[in-house]
């Protein structure tokens, strides 16, 4: 296992957020616009208040899901 | 006393906190880091890359969490994959553990040949986080869902300067672009490792429905591939579990402490 230095933040271009809306909608981009500490905080909001699908599966996502076994 | 609750954040790094306390080497990969990337919003558990040298010395940490005050309870889940030790860990280790007694559960998953990746190639960075490059690579799974974190991280990686972008970007227009600016030395290991990057190279470069045929291809299969991976795994332990399940007084996952556990699934397993 090989240790690389830790990356720092960057900006990302307007594209990289326009594309994170096509593909993972409108919720998810405006949630990776937000500043790390940000982002935090509403990640711990949501694990306060739902369920997530790791919460409520009984096999582990390795056993589980796919294309045949959504 | 009033017991502090860990959320699955603060978990992720008081048990990292651990593993570096007792010498033990680890990457935090799939779900919360592509949380840390900026890309996954839904995911509570945790994934571990722990080298299978370093397995012994997890399981006396996770034995001596378990005798400290508070006590941890670290147990086995109910569908473990594998028993926490070199010889069985091909795939993955599922783990639950209360950091207090009022803890919620916290899912442990724990690899130590993590899927698509190469050993040579396992990278963590300072922090304890799998690289992109990394997670992208097991993330190449039949899920729909992957998909998109794959070319996410991919794109990171673009915007990044990094090479390894042209390995993980599944839209053709951004695939493209990198290309047109990639280095020739970059393009040639980069091809080493994709076959779809050599269809780039012809004059002139196919056009963008003709790369989408290509990426989609390549896609179905990745997922044939894990398909494939997976029903092995999953027959094998269905197996074993169906006639583990038929021994007499059988009772899984039990309340005894995990090293007993551990003891347990080694037994069921010779």
């Amino acid at each position: 296992m090989k240790i690389v230095p830790a990356e720092p933040e960057v900006e990302y271009s307007e594209e990289y957020y326009e594309m994170l809306a096509r593909t993972m909608g409108e919720e998810r981009a405006a949630w990776a616009r937000l500043p790390r500490e940000e982002r935090e905080k509403e990640l711990r909001w949501y694990h306060d208040n739902f369920n997530t699908p790791d919460d409520l599966a009984i096999w582990p996502p390795e056993l589980d899901g796919g294309v045949n076994n959504p | 006393m009033l017991q502090v609750v860990s959320a699955p954040l603060d978990f992720l790094r008081i048990f990292a906190g651990q593993l570096r306390q007792a010498g033990i080497r680890f990457a935090i990969t799939s779900g919360m880091a592509c949380v840390h990337y900026g890309l996954q919003q839904n995911t509570k558990d945790s994934d571990w890359i722990i080298p299978a040298d370093d397995l012994e010395k997890l399981r006396e940490l996770l034995a001596r969490l378990e005798g400290e005050l508070p006590p941890w309870r670290v147990s086995y889940r109910q569908i473990f994959g594998a028993p926490l030790t070199a010889e069985f860990m091909a795939h993955a280790s599922h783990l639950s553990i209360w950091d207090s007694a009022a803890s919620v559960e916290h899912k442990v998953d724990i690899f130590s040949k993590p899927p698509r990746v190469k050993a040579e190639e396992i990278q963590v960075d300072t922090e304890g986080w799998a690289t992109r490059h990394v997670v992208a690579q097991m993330k190449r799974t039949d899920r729909d869902k992957d998909w998109p974190i794959v070319q996410g991280l991919g794109q990171q990686l673009h915007e990044r300067n990094r090479d390894e972008c042209l390995l993980h970007l599944t839209n053709s227009e951004e695939l493209l672009a990198a290309w047109q600016s990639a280095t020739r030395s970059a393009r040639e290991r980069m091809t080493s490792r994709r076959p779809l990057l050599r269809c780039l190279e012809t004059t002139p470069p196919p056009d963008k429905l003709g790369v989408e045929r290509l990426l989609a291809i390549e896609r179905l299969v990745w997922e044939r591939v894990n398909e494939h991976r997976h029903k092995r795994y999953t027959r094998t332990w269905k197996d074993f579990y169906r006639r583990w399940r038929k021994e007499s007084g059988w009772d899984w996952p039990t309340a005894e402490q995990f090293w007993l556990q551990h003891r347990r699934t080694l037994s069921a397993t010779r």
